[in-house]
């Protein structure tokens, strides 16, 4: 029972003070939290300042790599320039001011050319990322969780992983004729069902751990404990599998250019341009040739590694504190 | 568990014939020129044929696959076609398989331990030095291809340590930079995973009360966090000893060492399709056992996990 | 004291007779990098060239060829040609031996030996690759390879007695000879044949050799060796002791480093490394180009378009008919451009304006190239900005209303080869930046190396490609065996407007009359030149170069392998020799100089 004892204290305004009373909702009322997860993994991600200098380093690549064409003064790709005194091609031509990257062994602009080649590397390994990702996660989730799902999706898993990849790429070579949409096809079809596999298996992890054993109790269906219960915890090692398999592209576009299953040097790529130059490694003065596209490939492999791992670092909850 | 086990080893019977039948169907697309050589233009319609039945190709699919079965439960893997002419399969292979299992044993040996290693001291001394230090190392071997670097170790490696460039199996100097270049890439690989994986446990709660607890930290590291970080990582570990057996295509062709690497695209892009369906079959097995025992070592590992139907399981 | 003199001078005068002739023989030995290995060694089968090579040292034939190109006699010392030219009588050294890879006597050579080889050829059973070079030529051959006759003593090939050996050919072949160093006309001992059965060919230890060379070491994928034959006939001109070949993928990227290093006597050098080994003075004299062979490249335009609708084959069809048409596209291509794609320094030595190159064939001291109407092709560049030019205009006009311009002109290459596709890229641009993009569409296609002749030549589906053919024999003959109808290359026979009385064309009317000439050589090569001069002057192709070329470092001495440009001759080791240090390009130079002169006096000598 209040009484009234704001006289009391001096220079009090009464106002200030009103009795509380019992309030039964009020009591049961929560805590309120306004814990946001995306916003917190932003957050982490962005004070990261290595991460931030590679993601802005990335994206001016990106970027000027669709940019480049547009800017004045850019020679095509694919352009053999001539020399003007001989009118024949202007051979491997070291960097200078008027080619600044130098030009190939047919006089083609190795400036253009890299950045054609890195427009494509990239946009393969995006396309073919983005692909792996969505059919490996949906496939291994399932396999990972539905325990009746487990014979069969190993059955398939067995099957398309045994297929040599170098069978079904000449074929579809062959087939379809070398080109972008052949290679992206290629890669989608002999990669995902590696993704599947590392996701069923952190899957099968954590699959018979309590919270789920509890979910199962209270009666969850199972696309609603893959998809809350599952797939966040395994967001952290998700996102650095597809930032590391952008990269892997890459390297695994240069081992099918080295077996001789890659693209054809008419469509410039960061696997043609590598294995181009490794044949003249040992030669001084064409080394500019092997020296940019590694360059260039290695930037990319180390940006989408560091800013991955930073990624995953930071959409670990348990780091959110 | 042993009811497990049958059950597992009849499905990869299964899947074998599968895998087999498909990679025989789809060799049968292959044009036909691949078989006859460089002299296609210059022979007659008679001896393209007779070329063809030699190597029992103008058989129905169904008799070739067949033939192929019955031999293969007698023991006999077929005879090679192109690649070394009336040649069994078996004597073609068997000579390569030491050399690229003894590399490539030696190799993971040395990226496991190497980079076990390496993770873990990533791992305790995150954000400071050796984490940076060694960073820079995974980084790097990633990002230069590798084609390029591997031949750049054996251009410069080679000149610096004067030991011959390609290998050579009397002279015992050539056998180490081959064996070291293989395990770079396999040395960056498990050091970065086993960082993550340990780095994803030390945030755990049980980590933290056992650091309330006062124990130490390296007692933590080896008593509890890497058991658990083992569990992840065990079930790549049968896979990769017995992906020796099938080579580093790059270091083989580098160093001359006649080991199983690139036998198999050579064999597929020569069109040699005996020699294609062995090695496949060869392979898949060795795969699927890697991937049976990969499993088998997760549930070792960690009791949780369990692949026959306990209780409160679904 | 002339007890002593007189035996120290004999002593004196010995020792100067044995050391001058030990030093002429002595070479080093021979060590190279190998990528391509061989899938058998059975040389009546195989019709790869790397395969062959072996039994180039291995095993000796009837004849041989010097370093002029001048037949010899090995196995056979003489023989003679019936009138009709029908029957060819070979009499046989006596007393050469067949060995072992150990070097153990096995057996004699007998005449025999041959008839084995040429049965085991033609039974079909074996499929060989190799049949239809002997049994096509020989009498019944064909019918006892085809199964019409089973008793191979009606087949035209005879040993009359342990030393004399008969061939009967079903038509006379004037060039019968030269067809005696390829591997269908080898000897191989039947009693070890039978023995080996189907391991015959498939080791080192499965063969038997009579040739210069044993093979002691053969470990596929990995190294092969190859011993002089101490039981060989002729072992004073077999010079280099030992040659060793170590298998590596990367030869290409390797071998320069390798020889720089001085681990190997031999390596090609790709020409984007030429550059830098020119320049730089310790490596400068190592280099030196490589001969040029008598494989030749051409651009054919096919008179049988079946590709793809959307490239419009119709339209093709019609402009190709046309002679403007097709003699604009022939001299606007500009060959040196194109051949800078591979050959940068000097790309003339390997470029030529005939279909047949020149050193292959000649007759009565004049070379074929140089005969009738080819004479002045041969002299004649055909890149041409103003003739081209010229000829557009003429085509426009003539054309004007029955085809579309402009024309697109889809032009296949295999994406595998750098060098190849380089080369479409280089020569598109160039032939469209003369001709006008509004008169010309050059489309390059890539096509992957599986089953790439399948895709393109062989069904049509280009309107021009890049094409090559080997010589088989040493006769204008085999140059002609793309073009003329049953060829699977651009079928000139089916170009409009050339057919004569006879019903058909007059490329193949030209060509059939000179195949029929088979006793007057000079008459038969000027016929021959005469159909090629037509062939290339209608523009049906447009020729473009040599094969071979390129750049190398090598101790082994140039032009002193056996010179033939067919066969497998030039892939002996006997009578070759290798330096301790490398040769330069200026004494390349010279002694190609020295061996021009030498060849034109050897040739004389034997007319």
């Amino acid at each position: 029972m209040a009484d009234d004892r704001t006289t009391d204290i001096p220079d009090a305004d009464p106002a200030l003070f009103r009795p509380a009373t019992f309030d039964r909702d009020a009591g049961e009322r929560a805590g309120y939290s306004d814990y946001s997860y995306w916003r917190s993994t932003l957050r982490l991600f962005f004070r990261n300042r290595v991460a931030i200098f590679l993601l802005v380093l990335l994206g001016t690549i990106l970027a000027f790599t669709f940019l480049q064409p547009l800017l004045p003064n850019q020679r095509s790709a694919t352009a053999i320039n001539l020399d003007p005194a001989t009118g024949r091609q202007f051979r491997n031509l070291p960097p200078g001011a008027e080619y600044w990257f130098g030009t190939n062994s047919i006089g083609q602009d190795l400036w253009a050319r890299i950045w054609a080649g890195t427009r494509t590397s990239l946009l393969i390994g995006i396309l073919v990322g983005i692909v792996e990702m969505a059919l490996g996660v949906a496939f291994g989730a399932v396999w990972g969780y539905v325990r009746r799902a487990d014979r069969v999706c190993t059955e398939i898993y067995n099957v398309l992983n045994n297929i040599p990849t170098t069978i079904v790429l000449m074929l579809l070579s062959y087939i379809m004729r070398p080109s972008f949409q052949t290679m992206v096809i290629a890669m989608c079809l002999a990669g995902w069902h590696g993704v599947a596999r590392f996701v069923r298996n952190q899957i099968v992890i954590i699959r018979d751990r309590e919270y789920n054993l509890a979910s199962r109790c209270l009666g969850t269906p199972t696309r609603r404990i893959i998809q809350r219960n599952l797939l966040p915890y395994l967001v952290s090692v998700i996102m650095l599998q597809t930032a590391i398999s952008i990269p892997g592209t890459i390297g695994w576009e240069v081992f099918l250019t080295y077996i001789g299953l890659g693209l054809p040097v008419s469509i410039p790529s960061l696997g043609n341009l590598v294995n181009e130059g490794r044949l003249i490694m040992m030669a001084p003065e064409l080394r500019y040739q092997l020296i940019f596209p590694t360059i260039v490939v290695s930037i990319i492999t180390v940006s989408f590694y560091v800013l991955g791992n930073a990624f995953s670092d930071a959409s670990d909850p348990r780091n959110h504190v | 568990m042993i009811r497990y086990v049958l059950k597992r080893l009849a499905q990869s019977v299964v899947t074998l014939f599968i895998v087999v039948t498909t990679v025989f169907l789809l060799m049968r697309l292959l044009p036909v020129e691949g078989y006859l050589g460089e002299r296609y233009d210059k022979l007659t319609m008679e001896e393209r044929e007779a070329i063809l039945r030699k190597m029992g190709l103008l058989d129905p699919w169904y008799v070739q696959i067949g033939g192929f079965y019955l031999k293969l439960v007698q023991g006999d893997l077929g005879v090679s076609t192109i690649y070394r002419k009336d040649i069994p399969v078996l004597e073609v292979i068997a000579p390569r398989v030491p050399y690229s299992v003894r590399f490539g044993l030696v190799a993971t040996a040395f990226s496991l331990v190497a980079g076990l290693a390496m993770g873990v001291q990533m791992a305790k001394h995150k954000g400071r030095f050796w984490d940076r230090s060694w960073t820079v190392y995974v980084v790097l071997v990633n990002a230069v291809p590798s084609a390029v670097y591997l031949l750049f170790i054996q251009l410069y490696g080679t000149g610096f340590l004067h030991v011959p460039i390609l290998f050579d199996k009397y002279k015992a100097a050539s056998w180490f930079l081959p064996a070291l270049s293989m395990s770079l890439g396999g040395i960056a690989g498990y050091a970065m995973w086993m960082r993550r994986f340990m780095v994803d446990e030390l945030n755990r709660d049980y980590v933290k009360l056992a650091r309330a607890k006062g124990m130490t930290n390296s007692a933590i590291m080896v008593k509890h966090v890497m058991r658990n970080a083992y569990v992840p990582m065990a079930q790549y570990l049968p896979s990769a000893i017995l992906a020796t057996v099938s080579g580093s295509i790059y270091i083989e062709y580098l160093y001359s060492i006649p080991g199983m690497g690139g036998l198999l695209v050579d064999v597929i892009q020569r069109q040699d399709n005996p020699m294609v369906q062995a090695l496949v079959l060869i392979f898949s097995s060795v795969g699927i056992l890697g991937l049976f025992l990969g499993d088998l070592l997760m549930a070792v590992f960690d009791p949780r996990i369990q692949f026959v139907k306990g209780e409160g399981a679904r | 004291m002339r007890k002593i003199l007189v035996p120290l001078f004999i002593l004196l005068a010995t020792a100067g007779f044995a050391s001058p002739s030990q030093e002429k023989t002595k070479s080093a030995d021979y060590t190279l990098l190998y990528s391509g290995e061989v899938t058998t060694m059975n040389y009546m089968i195989t019709g790869a060239e790397i395969e062959q090579a072996v039994a180039a040292n291995a095993v000796d034939g009837l004849i041989e060829y010097d370093r002029y190109g001048i037949a010899k006699p090995s196995l056979a010392k003489s023989w003679t040609t019936s009138a009709d030219g029908l029957v060819w009588t070979f009499s046989l050294k006596p007393g050469i031996k067949w060995v072992t890879w150990e070097g153990k006597e096995y057996a004699e050579v007998t005449a025999q030996d041959w008839v084995d080889s040429a049965k085991y050829i033609m039974t079909k059973a074996n499929a060989s690759a190799i049949g239809n070079v002997i049994f096509d030529i020989v009498k019944n051959g064909a019918d006892y390879y085809n199964g019409k006759i089973t008793d191979f003593s009606l087949v035209g090939v005879k040993a009359k007695d342990k030393y004399t050996l008969e061939y009967t050919l079903a038509k006379p072949v004037p060039y019968f000879l030269s067809m005696l160093t390829y591997t269908t006309f080898l000897p191989v001992n039947g009693r070890f044949l039978a023995e080996q059965g189907a391991k015959f060919g498939t080791t080192n230890k499965a063969l038997l050799y009579c040739g210069a060379y044993l093979m002691s070491v053969f470990e596929p994928q990995s190294s092969r060796e190859l011993v002089k034959n101490q039981a060989y006939w002729d072992r004073e001109n077999v010079k280099i002791g030992r040659i060793i070949y170590k298998y590596n993928k990367e030869m290409s990227t390797l071998g320069p480093e390798l020889f720089a290093r001085g681990e190997i006597s031999y390596t090609p050098i790709a020409s984007s490394l030429v550059d830098s080994w020119l320049k730089d003075p310790a490596k400068k004299d190592l280099v030196r180009p490589s001969r040029t062979t008598a494989y030749t490249y051409f651009y054919a335009l096919n008179f049988n378009p079946k590709f793809a609708a959307e490239y419009q084959p119709e339209n093709w069809q019609v402009v190709v008919n046309n002679l403007s048409f097709r003699k604009s596209l022939y001299h606007a291509l500009d060959r040196t451009a194109a051949m800078l794609t591979s050959e940068p320094y000097n790309p003339g030595r390997r470029l030529q304006t005939t279909v047949t190159p020149r050193n292959v064939n000649d007759a009565g001291g004049k070379d074929y190239v140089d005969m009738a109407e080819l004479g002045t092709i041969a002299k004649t560049e055909s890149f041409d900005k103003a003739r081209a030019l010229d000829y557009k205009a003429r085509a426009l006009k003539e054309l004007a209303g029955k085809a579309t311009f402009p024309v697109k002109i889809p032009m296949p290459y295999n994406a595998s080869s750098t060098d190849w596709t380089n080369r479409a890229q280089v020569v598109e641009q160039q032939m469209e930046a003369l001709l006008g993009k509004d008169y010309i569409d050059i489309i390059p296609i890539s096509y992957p190396s599986t089953g790439f002749l399948g895709a393109t030549r062989r069904p049509g589906y280009y309107a021009m490609q890049e094409c090559n053919w080997g010589p088989d024999y040493a006769d204008p003959e085999t140059y002609t065996d793309p073009f003329f109808p049953g060829g699977s290359y651009n079928k000139p026979e089916l170009a409009a407007g050339y057919a004569e009385a006879n019903g058909k064309n007059r490329y193949e009317n030209l060509a059939a009359a000179a195949k029929a000439e088979v006793s007057d050589m000079k008459k038969r090569y000027e016929l021959f030149a005469k159909a090629e001069a037509f062939l290339i002057d209608q523009a049906f192709v447009i020729p473009y170069a040599l094969g071979g070329g390129g750049y190398e470092a090598s101790k082994l001495e140039p032009f002193t392998p056996p010179f033939a440009q067919f066969g497998i001759s030039y892939l002996k080791f006997k009578g070759q020799i290798v330096r301790d240090k490398a040769y330069s390009t200026e004494e390349y130079l010279q002694l190609e100089a020295a061996w021009n002169k030498a060849r034109q006096a050897a040739m004389e000598q034997a007319r």
